[in-house]
């Protein structure tokens, strides 16, 4: 069973990625949450407890209240005291090559998504990190 | 120059003497003096002509030559000669500070041997700024005793209204750029994103078999669509704002724009029971577009009810006061406030929302903006979270006297 926390604002676009992952036909559990802050709170809380922490993060970048780079800042400190791998992905409908390129100075992030997500690219960070996780 | 030119024919004078040629060498001497004279008038008329002011110093700050570019009345010019800045400061009755600066100038000139550049702006009688170009330089002798000190300044004040104007270009293409980078980022982001959710959904209705499936999916394209068309109007205005510099401007009532606003948003003023008290005795009128001002005030009050403190009645209050020729609008409120150490930077951008407020699209701000700067003025805010906001618009110079 895999953990997934979608962390975007938009009910449509949630909506519709959780259905794709639910088509990969792999275990899963998502968890949504609307804005960076409110992730940022939970992973802060539940850091210690690796079965309460995602295998698998995708962040959209415009978001109320916390955005997703004010969310990676914060992440970034945070990381090393997670007790858990966790492969976080940007997924944005931004097609600007500067905001690609700012996300690189993250090394938390795995990679930079641009909506909409295919099906295939899902299916591969699935079997992905049934790969890596024992 | 006088000096040396002086010292000059003295000693010739007293060669001539020492050979004692007497009367024979007379006419010669009066010849050589003339010659002299001559130089002298052609030196000093270049020297006086020169659209430039030359002061030359001894080694000691004091004056032995300044031409009419320095100082225009001769009176003034004969006086200084063998003075130096302080003396003359007490001679016009004028501030020692000049003295002081002109002084330290000097010392830096001495003491490095080099010359020195600086440029020093005064107020002339009419009010306009002037700005030198000086420059300061030592001479020294054959010996390597410094004999003067040279200094000249010319009258930059053209080039520098040139470049205070490039300046301001600048700074206003910076500003468009950045508007064009938020532009760029909306677009991205506010109308791609529906665009995306539309597509991905028609390839799920393309892929379902399901009759009832298809609906429901069909019925969730609705709300993306009107976002996505709220979107694109909210764009289109913000740029006709920015392009339509000739919009009207008109004699604004402010208790009738207020009225306006509170009639529109009555409802929920209602069923908040917000107290709304406005103070315009200081400015009534404002000379704006009207539809800006009326923009202007919804958006800030409607932002006020709707970012109100859960469980406590919004008190709104809005004023106006004089700053200078300037007129200050505020806006301020008792509600959720915001942290303003975290969201600064991103307070009036396009698409930021700071409350998980279902309605709050991260427009109003980006517009309120828009229509304030458009018209040459500026909007800033303070709060507290969770105590309030004010919210302030400085309209420039467009006060009209209340009668």
């Amino acid at each position: 069973m895999k953990s997934i926390f979608l962390i975007d604002d938009d009910p449509i676009f949630v909506y519709l990625t959780r259905r794709i992952i639910a088509s990969t036909n792999c275990p899963c559990e998502i968890n949504e949450f609307t804005d960076g802050e409110l992730a940022l709170d939970y992973l802060s809380k539940m850091r210690e407890k690796a079965e309460l922490l995602p295998d698998v993060i995708f962040l959209d970048l415009s978001m109320p209240v916390m955005d997703g780079w004010e969310f990676l800042k914060e992440y970034d400190l945070l990381k090393p005291n997670i007790k858990k791998e966790i492969s976080l992905y940007i997924v944005s409908s931004s097609i600007s090559p500067q905001e690609v390129e700012r996300s690189k100075s993250y090394t938390v992030v795995a990679d930079f998504l641009i909506k909409p997500v295919e099906r295939g690219k899902i299916v591969e960070i699935m079997t992905g990190v049934s790969e890596t996780t024992p | 120059m006088n000096r040396f030119i002086h010292r000059l024919a003295t000693r010739l004078r007293s060669k001539k003497k020492g050979v004692s040629k007497s009367n024979a060498d007379e006419p010669d001497l009066k010849l050589i003096s003339e010659q002299l004279d001559r130089q002298k008038a052609f030196y000093e008329n270049i020297l006086n002509k020169l659209p430039t002011d030359i002061a030359v110093f001894d080694s000691e700050h004091r004056y032995l030559f300044v031409n009419p570019g320095a100082i225009s009345k001769e009176e003034y010019r004969k006086y200084i000669i063998g003075k130096d800045d302080y003396e003359y400061a007490v001679y016009r009755n004028r501030d020692i500070s000049v003295a002081h600066s002109r002084r330290a100038k000097f010392l830096e000139a001495r003491e490095s041997g080099k010359e020195i550049r600086w440029e020093d702006s005064l107020t002339d009688p009419h009010g306009n700024v002037i700005t030198h170009m000086r420059r300061m330089f030592p001479v020294y002798d054959e010996k390597g005793e410094l004999s003067q000190v040279i200094g000249f300044g010319i009258d930059i004040t053209d080039r520098k209204i040139m470049e205070e104007k490039q300046a301001a270009l600048v700074k206003q293409l910076s500003a468009n750029n950045a508007q064009l980078i938020d532009f760029c980022s909306i677009v991205s982001h506010n109308l791609r994103a529906p665009l995306v959710n539309i597509s991905m959904l028609v390839d799920f209705i393309e892929a379902s078999a399901d009759p009832a499936e298809q609906k429901m999916l069909i019925g969730k394209l609705r709300p993306v669509i009107d976002n996505l068309h709220a979107t694109f109007n909210e764009l289109v205005e913000s740029i006709q704002v920015r392009q339509d510099l000739e919009v009207q401007r008109e004699q604004v009532c402010l208790e009738a724009c207020m009225k306006r606003t509170v009639d529109g948003l009555q409802t929920e003023i209602n069923r908040l029971d917000a107290h709304i008290e406005t103070d315009f005795s200081a400015v009534s009128v404002i000379e704006y577009p009207p539809q800006y001002l009326n923009s202007i005030i919804h958006n800030l009050v409607s932002n006020s009810l709707k970012y109100h403190y859960p469980g406590r009645k919004p008190l709104i209050s809005v004023r106006t006061e004089k700053a200078g020729d300037n007129v200050i609008l505020s806006v301020s409120d008792n509600g959720l406030g915001i942290d303003l150490v975290k969201h600064k930077e991103n307070f009036f951008k396009i698409g930021k929302v700071f409350h998980r407020h279902p309605n709050a699209k991260g427009f109003g701000l980006y517009m309120t903006k828009t229509q304030v700067e458009a018209m040459g003025g500026r909007i800033w805010v303070e709060s507290v979270p969770n105590e309030g906001s004010v919210f302030f618009i400085e309209f420039a110079n467009r006060i009209k006297q209340a009668s």
